[in-house]
């Protein structure tokens, strides 16, 4: 669940904003980079956001009945890089706050800065560590996903402790208390969100593998024997 | 499983022939008045006015309106418990020292904190609602062109807001065929549906982005959709609207300081 309209004093807003800002003109430079080289790109990326818009539209099986879902910026973040992911995952946001009134305008920038900045490049540093080593591709992807999901709700406990400090023990304690509200329905789900992501890995390895390889998300003889493990 | 897409009602609303800048200033200056105000009452009488406005003009269903609001306002309820148990202040109704450093209390000044947050949000969601169901996003693109947003990020958004509509349809599909072979009936299969639902739709969308590039392709795609943007013009009355409920907001704002409801 994205921080909603409203929610957020206007000076965090415009903090948050700050804080977004460069990020999103990065990754406009690295998008113009990559399709001045490859036009081709520009299809799949859209393919990618409206990937991730269903993903993250989608309720998964949740053990506490709260409405949460997976941030599904995982496989974007691998693919294109976490600043590339946060210029498609801007867009989603919008788009989440203006079809599925998720989210909100005001607090856009909070929200990118959540899932579409912090959440990828936790992802990416999971990943960059993991894919030469000889760890199995399913558990790369379950940790990638798993990670990313639990530091985007970090990031967002962060933000609504900073814009409420408690009275006693200030920031920290205000971030332990919202932590907590959301700990107890994300650390599970983040897991689900893990092993259905793996599982969504598994399948695809099954029917189309080229894809994987195309995108350079895991070299060839990984993906080769993630086929005999499956097989 | 998926909310209807307030895109479709947007498609259809009673405001559809206004504007589209003058909605929008409606909606993102709305947004702006509940931000700046300090007091509880502004953000209402904002989420008055603009659900007025979404039931009686743009003519929305009330109870697919009233459905928007649940989802948040849950998670409302749950952050502002939260500020008014550790907010502090004067007054103190009840305590409760848990740790020496870390004690939760309601007082009046926390109450009052954590009404004028939820008032703040009742009226920025009611702003984000007017916006979404009276403005379909096709429009938004020619608005987006005319403030001279960088064409490469409009290029993805129209190409998102496509790929978004064939997904959908592929996705309730085959959710629908998982529910009828009782898919989701234990946890277990839920996440193996779940699963398979999920990697049906990357590649279902891989495909789909890949039939793209071969249909612009040949069409001699260079990078920009030559797409006819139309805006309605400015008209009188709409306007008139637009400022009187501006000013008028802001002067709920200005005259009712920080006064507070205990």
């Amino acid at each position: 669940m994205h921080i909603m309209e409203g929610f957020l004093p206007l000076q965090w807003c415009i903090v948050w904003w700050i804080i977004a800002l460069p990020c999103l003109l990065l990754g406009l430079y690295q998008l113009k980079k990559v399709l001045a080289a490859d036009r081709e790109t520009l299809p799949l990326l859209g393919v990618t956001g409206g990937f991730i818009f269903i993903l993250s539209s989608l309720k998964l099986p949740s053990v506490t009945g709260s409405c949460s879902h997976p941030t599904g910026t995982g496989l974007s973040t691998i693919s294109f890089g976490p600043w590339i992911t946060s210029v498609v995952c801007a867009i989603v946001l919008l788009f989440q706050s203006l079809f599925l009134a998720h989210g909100g305008l005001s607090v856009l920038g909070a929200n990118i800065v959540s899932m579409g900045i912090v959440g990828p490049l936790v992802g990416y540093a999971v990943y960059r560590m993991l894919r030469d080593t000889s760890v199995n591709v399913y558990l790369t992807v379950f940790l990638v996903t798993a990670l990313a999901d639990m530091f985007t709700y970090v990031t967002t406990s962060l933000e609504l402790a900073l814009a409420y400090p408690a009275e006693t023990g200030g920031f920290v304690s205000s971030f332990v208390l919202f932590m907590g509200i959301f700990a107890v329905t994300q650390i599970p789900l983040a897991i689900v969100e893990g092993i259905v992501l793996a599982l969504v890995f598994k399948y695809i390895v099954a029917l189309k593998p080229d894809i994987l390889i195309r995108l350079k998300i895991f070299s060839e003889e990984k993906i080769n024997a993630a086929r005999d493990d499956a097989s | 499983m998926f909310e209807e897409l307030l895109e479709d009602i947007a498609q259809k609303n009673g405001l559809r022939e206004v504007n589209t800048n003058l909605k929008l200033a409606t909606g993102l200056g709305a947004i702006l008045l509940c931000l700046l105000s300090s007091s509880y009452f502004p953000p209402l009488f904002i989420a008055l006015v603009l659900t007025g406005a979404i039931l009686f003009l743009a003519r929305v269903d009330p109870k697919t309106y009233a459905e928007l609001f649940i989802v948040p306002l849950w998670f409302a309820v749950m952050s502002v418990a939260g500020i008014i148990l550790i907010s502090g202040g004067q007054d103190i109704f009840w305590k409760w020292d848990i740790l020496p450093s870390f004690s939760l209390s309601i007082t009046r000044d926390s109450i009052n904190q954590g009404i004028f947050v939820f008032c703040r949000v009742l009226g920025g969601m009611s702003a984000l609602c007017f916006i979404s169901l009276t403005t379909p996003m096709t429009n938004i693109f020619t608005v987006l062109r005319q403030w001279r947003i960088p064409e490469i990020i409009i290029e993805l958004m129209m190409i998102i807001y496509r790929t978004i509509f064939i997904l959908m349809d592929q996705v309730v599909q085959i959710y629908t065929a998982q529910v009828m072979r009782l898919g989701y009936s234990t946890v277990k299969e839920s996440i193996h549906s779940c699963a398979t639902l999920c990697g049906a739709a990357f590649i279902a969308s891989w495909d789909a982005g890949e039939d793209l590039v071969q249909a612009m392709d040949a069409r001699c795609y260079t990078g920009k959709f030559a797409v006819l943007g139309e805006n309605r013009p400015v008209e009188r009355g709409p306007l008139l609207a637009l400022f009187a409920f501006l000013s008028l907001s802001a002067a709920v704002v200005i005259f009712s300081g920080n006064s507070t409801i205990i």
